[in-house]
């Protein structure tokens, strides 16, 4: 069976699969990043609104985007992982968050 | 956002909560000698620079507005004071903070200052502009 791109080496350990697998598709590294701001996003409305029937958007965006910076930033240390535009991109989303979240409060709630 | 006051912690705020992202990821690169760093790009550095030059701006009016409030005075018969100088602390530095904020987004996220979004973000900078205007306004004259 013919592969679209060369199967990673995966006996040289996790890191190198990654490494390989973005040479051949190289958004895995801002799809990983998007997985992180949408499961603690998603997650988090849903689970406030569960436990108390409504949700705060702007401040899980602010999550969320926080959470976000920190593996992207983990992944910048080594070449490979992401790329320098998507790191600026993620700081722009913290930053669009807080102009949304102080916005959207009184400075009594922040 | 309801006034004048919330307004502006509101935009220094976002512009504190900016350059402590924007300090902390510079750091992090420059502490694990990172493969990159976004001080690597010549936007981020000159608006991390532009917006310290803003912040203390802000600092020394801010003093300036103290003082100005402190000095002023109420003719007796007179409704209002003769200057709106101590509303004064929302001019210059926080309307090119609050577009320095968002030069990274706009031009990283939407495509740059000339895109067919950024009259979103001008617009949004016009209303924060005309906002502050009245709010400084109406505080110093009441309801026109």
């Amino acid at each position: 069976m013919a592969y679209l791109y060369n199967l990673p080496n995966a006996t040289s350990g996790i890191d190198a699969v990654m490494i390989q697998t973005m040479g051949s598709f190289p958004w895995l590294g801002a799809l990983i990043l998007m997985f992180v701001y949408l499961v603690v996003f998603l997650g988090g409305i849903t689970r406030q609104k569960n436990k108390i029937g409504t949700a705060d958007y702007s401040a899980w965006a602010i999550i969320a985007s926080i959470a976000t910076l920190i593996p992207a930033l983990l992944l910048s240390v080594n070449g490979g992982y992401i790329q320098l535009d998507w790191l600026i991109i993620v700081v722009g989303l913290n930053i669009l968050s807080a102009i949304w979240f102080f916005l959207d409060k009184k400075p009594s709630e922040i | 956002m309801g006034s004048q006051t919330s307004l502006t912690i509101s935009i220094v705020m976002i512009a504190l909560f900016g350059m402590a992202i924007m300090g902390f990821a510079i750091n992090f690169a420059s502490d694990n000698n990172a493969n990159m760093s976004i001080s690597d790009s010549s936007e981020v550095s000159s608006v991390y620079s532009s917006q310290s030059g803003n912040l203390s701006s802000f600092k020394d009016e801010s003093e300036d507005t103290y003082t100005s409030i402190l000095d002023t005075t109420v003719e007796p018969g007179s409704d209002v004071i003769p200057s709106s100088a101590p509303m004064s602390l929302t001019r210059g530095s926080l309307l090119s903070t609050a577009k320095n904020m968002v030069t990274i987004p706009i031009v990283y996220i939407f495509g740059g200052w000339g895109s067919p979004f950024a009259i979103f973000f001008t617009t949004l900078l016009s209303i924060i502009s005309l906002l502050f205007i009245l709010y400084i306004y109406k505080t110093w004259k009441g309801n026109p």
